[in-house]
């Protein structure tokens, strides 16, 4: 006797290249969804990523333009599935089977089929991402920072992922069952989706709306501080949706009118561009999705060129080969003890330059919280923070550079571009930490030295001021600058040897981030609390972990050692650097994907089309045209609108910074134009062997 | 005036004064359509398609609705399958009231009392000719061996009981209808509603399909109803409504020579395609 449920099984074996796609894109959108959320949440990428930072903030935005592409395409795929399953339910409930009849067949299958490929790719997505991380360190680089291991709680994104998929199926599979119109079911297979037309204006209005957003976007947080003196909230993120509207807009420009002008040969194309019309709903997704992962991509691989240059630039630039810092009481190696370790490596030492700085409490405007926690007012604080303090005579001798100060002022320390963001230049006094000394004083003006423009900032007082609020320091107040270049070629394994020598010289007592503010400290435990940088897990550093991402960025003494750093600059900032790349593999892997799915459901769903046109006596190249018109649609556009969108917004970003654009700018926006043309030569490849692949089932020669 | 309903289906029919066919025909009424009315939306635009018909089919009977494309033929076929539903009027099948059923009489309806037969086949491509044809015993959960030794024996009678266990894919059109028209028996409905059986098919395949038709009402005295384009195959017919913009244009009654009527109704669907002219 055959059973409703064997008459199912028969069926779903029969229909099992259609659940192979389904089954294929869910496992897909899960395991990149489970490799994104693993790896993001992996304390290896915790560690290294600063919370709240704008290199994590960038990994979250990417994640969520990631995730909402991946919820496109597997409710697109879901749709795909159910519109051949449609015709089976239809023929079906003709003959009399009711909706109880067919509901525990239908659900089992959705279930079974959306909820096994789910798992499958929530699990595949831990291997993929251990595959990937291992290839960078065995391939790229590798340090003691990109020891892969994972946090489990990972898995939440992706069982909240795994039921919106298996849910959307549920739901899918209830809204079909609950059809009273059966012929629209038997149909559905059929039936075309013509987007809804815009007119021709929905193009250029798209293009200005990403514009506009984009604006808005990058400019709301800035409103916040400026007029509303408020820490922006995370809605304001809100300002960004003008982007999206306009994204649909210029992708149904595209399905609908194309962006070439048809007035001349008007029948040129005719046949592709009225597929892509009739099916277009899908089409304008589907091409949404992949521009929204091809500029997830693209932003994230920016962000490579971007730093290395900037820093690389930094680091070729700075007048001193080696140049450190370090507290007084420290037993730090003499001049005689780095020149007896240089000969050993057969280096000799020129330009030596030493002198003394101070730490003294500086004041300055803070931004205080209001009690609603987002609003802050500005108010003056007297002891706001720690700052370098040198001599006029000092400072001439160290850089070589003038510095006349005038008594009873202050010149804060900046970079060449007046860049640097921690530059003091609002202070009223300066205060002795020890004796409690106060300096009255006013600032100055800035003077320019990327080595002293760093997270604590630098002032230069008159020589005489100085001496004054000085004395009675101790030498944990007290410090030594020191500098000097090597004469002939530099060696990388002294420098190694130096920085290792260096940083064991120090006690625990300078085990400190370049965060822990020591005049903040004292001045919160003399009003009875607890200074944050004591309790928090942040601002613990240890020398074992010297050649750490943590330890490099932050220490508070880390010295600028070039080739040190130009040598160490891939292993120190490894895991960083490599997250964006794998962000960037995942983005386009799914772009490509989708793209590739969407030209194989072209040549599935209008074969008979092509078919047609063979009997109507097309010849293989005009058949081979249409093809090539379809997919270039589906790869062309988002590829073009979404590189050009994150250039174009990246170029934004550098310009907006300080309302100009430095050469290393200009330098690294080259070379993303550089990466911008392989990632155009990748997608070309793509869309060649798609061709290929869709002529073939097409039977086009 | 209806002397008795003569159903082989155990549903005997209630009252049906309300729709009785002509006065002093004695007949047993198998399908009731009156004032039946039936809107399409297009976005605000709104099209009558069904404007109103009346008539009834007899058991017995096998009846073909013709009309130009529009005229609302398969509408009037999907509204008495309950495949679309109707705005207005009353619709009974074998005595049964169809408009206020819920969805699980109506599926009832449709697995027992109608088999349906489409113009491009419906089977299931992942079924063998024989599951397709016991279809509607499956989803009615009592596909035994009685069910079985039927549909080979509704094979053997359409001549496809050679091709049994092959799949659609591997027979021809002709045969792929004939395998539907066998399905469309299986369940001994009152009615089988056929939508342009042989509107995909050639003349061979097409004529093949007729007979299949005649030999069920000869030999099973099964009621068939089916809408056509074709006056070769609407001339096998008993009787023939003519539909035009949702309204019955007219009707004709068999003539003594199939070639007669098939003459007849050709003359009556040029006469109706003159009217628009003039």
């Amino acid at each position: 006797m055959i059973s409703m449920m064997n008459m199912e099984q028969k069926l779903r074996r029969a229909d099992r290249k259609q659940s192979r796609l389904y089954l294929f894109c869910n496992f897909m959108a899960l395991m990149i969804i489970s490799a994104y959320s693993a790896l993001m949440l992996s304390p290896t990428v915790q560690k290294v990523f600063p919370e709240g930072g704008d290199s994590a903030k960038q990994m979250h935005m990417i994640f969520v333009m990631t995730l909402i592409g991946c919820v496109v395409f597997t409710i697109y795929a879901l749709g795909l599935f159910f519109r051949h399953k449609s015709g089976q339910l239809g023929i079906l409930m003709a003959l009399g089977a009711s909706r109880k009849r067919l509901a525990p067949g239908l659900f089992r299958e959705v279930i079974v089929l959306s909820g096994a490929s789910a798992i499958v790719g929530t699990a595949a997505g831990f291997p993929f991402v251990w595959i990937i991380w291992h290839a960078f360190r065995l391939l790229l680089v590798d340090s003691s920072d990109m020891v892969l291991t994972f946090d489990f709680r990972c898995l939440f994104v992706s069982l909240l992922f795994l039921l919106l998929v298996v849910g959307f199926a549920c739901l899918t599979a209830w809204r079909y069952l609950k059809k009273t119109n059966i012929m629209e079911v038997i149909r559905e297979e059929h039936i075309n989706e013509p987007v809804k037309e815009l007119g021709r204006w929905c193009g250029p209005v798209g293009f200005l709306l990403i514009l506009t957003g984009a604006v808005l976007g990058y400019g709301a947080p800035w409103a916040c501080h400026a007029w509303f003196h408020m820490f922006p909230p995370a809605w304001v993120s809100i300002f960004y949706a003008p982007v999206f509207v306009g994204l649909y807009m210029v992708m149904l420009h595209t399905v609908v009118h194309g962006w070439k002008s048809h007035r001349k040969n008007p029948y040129k194309n005719i046949i592709s561009r009225s597929m892509m019309k009739f099916q277009g709903k899908q089409t304008v997704n589907n091409l949404l999705v992949v521009t929204l992962l091809v500029a997830g991509g693209c932003f994230a691989i920016f962000y490579l060129p971007t730093n290395a240059v900037s820093a690389l630039v930094h680091y070729a630039s700075q007048p001193y080969d080696y140049f450190y810092q370090y507290q007084a009481d420290q037993n730090i190696p003499d001049r005689e003890t780095v020149e007896m370790l240089g000969r050993e490596y057969g280096l000799s030492f020129k330009d030596w330059k030493e002198c003394s700085c101070v730490t003294l409490g500086i004041g300055g405007m803070d931004e205080i919280y209001e009690e609603d926690g987002l609003r802050y007012h500005v108010e003056y604080v007297p002891m706001l923070q720690e700052a370098r303090v040198l001599s006029e005579d000092a400072y001439r001798a160290l850089t070589g550079q003038e510095a006349d100060v005038k008594p009873g002022t202050y010149m804060s320390l900046t970079d060449r571009e007046e860049t640097s963001l921690y530059a003091n230049s609002s202070a009223r006094e300066i205060t002795n930490m020890v004796t409690r000394k106060q300096l009255a004083t006013e600032f100055a003006g800035f003077l320019h030295y990327d080595l002293l423009a760093k997270e604590i900032p630098c002032c230069v007082l008159d020589n005489e001021d100085y001496a004054a609020i000085s004395e009675g320091l101790t030498d944990e107040w007290r410090g030594q600058f020191a500098a000097f270049n090597v004469d002939g070629e530099d060696s990388y394994p002294f420098a190694n040897a130096f920085y290792r020598l260096f940083v064991s010289s120090f006690d625990d007592s300078c085990a400190r981030p370049s965060y822990y503010d020591r005049v903040q400290k004292i001045r919160e435990n003399e009003t009875g609390k607890e200074y944050w940088g004591d309790t928090d897990d942040m601002t613990t550093i240890s020398y074992e972990l010297s050649d750490s991402f943590a330890f490099r960025q932050f220490w508070v003494y880390q010295p600028d050692f070039r080739i040190l750093n130009q040598n160490d600059y891939m292993r120190s900032m490894a895991v960083m650097l490599m997250m964006f790349l794998f962000i960037f593999l995942v983005c386009m892997i799914t772009a490509l994907v989708v793209c590739y799915t969407r030209c194989q459901s072209i040549a599935l769903n209008n074969r008979y089309i092509f078919d047609d046109l063979k009997k109507l006596g097309a010849s293989p190249a005009f058949l081979d045209r249409e093809v090539r018109s379809q997919c270039g649609n589906v790869f062309r556009v988002p590829s073009l609108v979404g590189t050009s969108a994150m250039f174009l917004l990246y170029s934004m970003i550098l310009y907006a910074n300080d309302g100009r654009m430095l050469p290393t700018e200009w330098m690294a926006m080259g070379v993303c134009l550089c990466v911008t043309a392989v990632i155009g030569g990748v997608i070309y490849a793509v869309y060649r062997s798609t061709v290929k692949s869709i002529k073939g089932q097409l039977g086009i020669a | 005036m209806i002397k008795s309903f003569r159903i082989k289906n155990q549903d005997a029919p209630d009252k049906v004064q309300n729709f009785l066919p002509a006065a002093g025909k004695e007949e047993t009424v198998m399908l009731y359509v009156k004032e039946l009315y039936k809107t399409y939306a297009a976005g605000k635009t709104k099209y009558q398609v069904l404007n109103g018909i009346d008539f009834h089919v007899a058991q017995g009977e096998f009846v073909a609705v013709m009309g130009p494309s529009g005229s609302g033929k398969t509408t009037l076929l999907n509204c008495i399958s309950c495949y679309i539903p109707f705005d207005k009027g009353n619709i009974r099948l074998g005595g049964m009231e169809l408009a206020g059923m819920n969805e699980d009489e109506l599926a009832r309806v449709r697995n027992t009392k109608i088999g349906f037969v489409f113009q491009d086949f419906m089977l299931l491509d992942g079924l063998t000719v024989r599951e397709n044809v016991l279809v509607p015993r499956i989803v009615q959960g009592e596909a035994g061996k009685e069910a079985e030794k039927l549909a080979d024996q509704l094979a053997a009678m359409f001549g496809i009981g050679h091709i049994l266990d092959k799949y659609p894919a591997e027979i021809s059109g002709g045969e792929k209808q004939r395998a539907a028209v066998a399905r469309s028996l299986i369940n001994n409905p009152l009615i089988i509603l056929a939508d342009e059986p042989t509107g995909n098919l050639d003349s061979k395949s097409g004529r093949a399909v007729i007979e299949s038709f005649i030999h069920a009402k000869e030999k099973m005295n099964a009621t068939i109803f089916m809408v056509t384009h074709d006056s070769f195959a609407a001339s096998f017919c008993d009787r023939v409504i003519l539909l035009k913009d949702g309204m019955i244009y007219r009707q004709l009654e068999k003539a003594k020579e199939r070639g007669e009527f098939q003459e007849q109704l050709l003359d009556a669907i040029k006469k109706m395609g003159q009217e628009d002219i003039i």
